[in-house]
């Protein structure tokens, strides 16, 4: 569940207008969190922390207090009534040349979470499109042809 | 007819068989979604955005075939992501197809010449060809210039190899009706079989978030575009769904009508929402706090959606429901009304045209000194042709 801060725009323009009556909606107000390292000091912060890196979409890095480290996805969370009961579920980033199945998973109780890094980038930062708008006029205007963004490379 | 008898006799029987039970939800299409990865960019998808491990991941055969018999739908949707860049999936389909679901296989179609020997035509197979306009706006809408060019080589190709091709037109703000009006003769010209139209999601990670459409605009661009339709235009969304997007109808969602299982399990609540995953289609079904989904339920994210995936399946819901909506939905298949409606013409008329070319607008188009233009006008003369 986004947090309500993720929202805002949408829920204030929400309490102007019935939402039969929006010509057009308001889009999310991005926030900045790659490389964010949340302080996790009280069970608030550790509860929103999660709440955001379960919306991340880059990897991110979590050290339990046992000191082991876990880099990877966060695809999942379950936010129950404590913290020994909530768990997060990470697919692991895997080591450099190994194949990609996607099949291991992990998880991690909040309660056993001693420091979270939104360590990967994050892939939904949305300067693609305003740099494809730019880049778009620029080579239209030049009489360039065949003009396209280019998914990503992924090796 | 926009689907063959069987498949709408299968459709009907499945549903009839859920209300004896009486199920009070149950799903009509599952959303598999194999892989992630796609060979385009769009400014508008809010699905590409992951980590490469990420994007590299693929469902196998045996799950998307486990996924298919575990939710028990009649018919199964395999957007993505790209489908054909999964290797795989001339198997994952023939498995669905040997099972009797009704495949709808969604495609940019940029590989479906190149691909379709490793397919078999069959009144189970579809290929749902994405395809957002003419050519100015779905190029832009894609981000690739020469995309319409290549998909419509495709959908040609296709048909003239015996398969079954349906159409799939996302819209959002700065779209056209006039134009989309053109983009229907041209792809049923083509040879498709049906086409579906739906407004496009505020998908929260989609590059661009500044052109989703809210409900007002939604209806009356819709009233635009689907009123004074053709007979010749076939399309394969439910007719009240049809009447819903023109404001005729009020539909609530149905979140749990089209669940979607890809790498990650099931996903809570829909296609177009994450609030986390179910390892089981039943524990979805248990799980998910439906009453936190839907625009009555006061979530932002639902204010405006009017997508299929959650209100296509209330309307064959509610068609199944009441002798009314049996007979409202009976007769529009009957008579085939094209809904004259002289307002909506004068709407369609005086709709501004010059500054509608791209589907996704440009706020600073102008201070670029570039004005995109559409050059075709449809004379008004459009019912009955």
């Amino acid at each position: 569940m986004a947090t309500d801060q993720q929202e805002h725009l949408k829920i204030e323009q929400l309490q102007h207008q019935s939402q039969d009556e929006i010509e057009v909606i308001a889009g999310r107000e991005r926030e900045n969190l790659e490389g964010w390292i949340p302080a996790l000091a009280s069970e608030a912060e550790v509860r929103d922390a999660l709440e955001k890196a379960f919306d991340y979409r880059g990897d991110v890095t979590i050290t339990r207090k046992d000191g082991s480290v876990v880099e990877g996805y966060l695809y999942d969370r379950h936010s129950a009534s404590t913290l020994e009961t909530s768990v997060v579920r990470i697919i692991p980033t895997p080591a450099k040349g190994a194949t990609t199945t996607a099949t291991q998973r992990v998880m991690v109780p909040y309660s056993e979470i001693a420091a979270l890094n939104f360590s990967g980038r994050d892939t939904a930062a949305g300067k693609t499109f305003e740099a494809w708008v730019k880049k778009y006029w620029e080579k239209k205007a030049a009489g360039e042809k065949n003009i396209q963004i280019e998914p990503e490379k992924l090796d | 007819m926009a689907v063959p008898v069987s498949q709408a006799f299968t459709v009907m029987s499945y549903v009839l068989k859920q209300k004896l039970k009486g199920r009070k939800r149950y799903p009509l299409v599952l959303m598999l979604e194999p892989l992630f990865r796609c060979n385009l960019a769009c400014a508008g998808c809010g699905k590409i955005q992951y980590p490469a491990h990420i994007l590299k991941a693929e469902l196998t055969p045996e799950q998307c075939w486990a996924a298919a018999e575990e939710c028990g739908t009649p018919m199964v949707s395999i957007p993505g992501g790209e489908p054909l860049l999964h290797p795989q999936m001339p198997e994952i389909v023939a498995g669905l197809v040997a099972r009797k679901k009704y495949v709808y296989m969604c495609t940019n179609a940029l590989l479906l010449k190149e691909k379709l020997h490793l397919f078999k035509p069959s009144k189970y197979l579809s290929f749902s060809v994405h395809l957002d306009g003419e050519k100015e706006h779905h190029d832009f809408g894609v981000c690739r210039e020469g995309g319409h060019d290549i998909a419509m080589e495709g959908i040609r190709a296709a048909v003239a190899a015996g398969f079954r091709v349906t159409t799939n037109t996302t819209l959002f703000d700065g779209a056209d009706p006039n134009s989309v009006r053109r983009h229907f003769d041209q792809i049923m010209e083509a040879g498709v079989e049906s086409m579906m139209l739906s407004p496009g999601y505020t998908y929260d990670k989609a590059p661009d978030q500044q052109h989703f459409l809210g409900k007002a605009k939604s209806r009356r661009m819709f009233r635009a575009i689907l009123s004074n339709r053709k007979k010749s235009w076939e399309f394969n969304t439910h007719p009240l769904f049809s009447e819903f997007l023109m404001g005729k109808q009020d539909f609530e969602c149905t979140p749990w009508g089209m669940p979607t299982y890809s790498i990650f399990g099931w996903q809570k609540p829909c296609y177009l929402l994450q609030d986390g995953y179910a390892d089981t289609f039943q524990e979805l079904l248990d799980a998910t706090e439906w009453e936190n989904y839907g625009a009555k339920s006061g979530n932002p994210r639902c204010a405006n959606c009017m997508v299929h995936s959650g209100h296509e399946a209330s309307a064959v819901d509610y068609n199944f429901s009441s002798l009314k909506g049996f007979i409202q939905t009976a007769k529009r298949y009957m008579f085939k009304p094209t809904y004259d409606d002289a307002d909506a013409m004068k709407l369609l008329n005086e709709w501004p045209k010059t500054s509608h070319g791209p589907l996704v607008q440009i706020d600073n188009a102008a201070s670029t000194n570039v004005v995109v233009k559409t050059t075709v006008q449809e004379s008004s003369a459009v019912s009955g042709d």
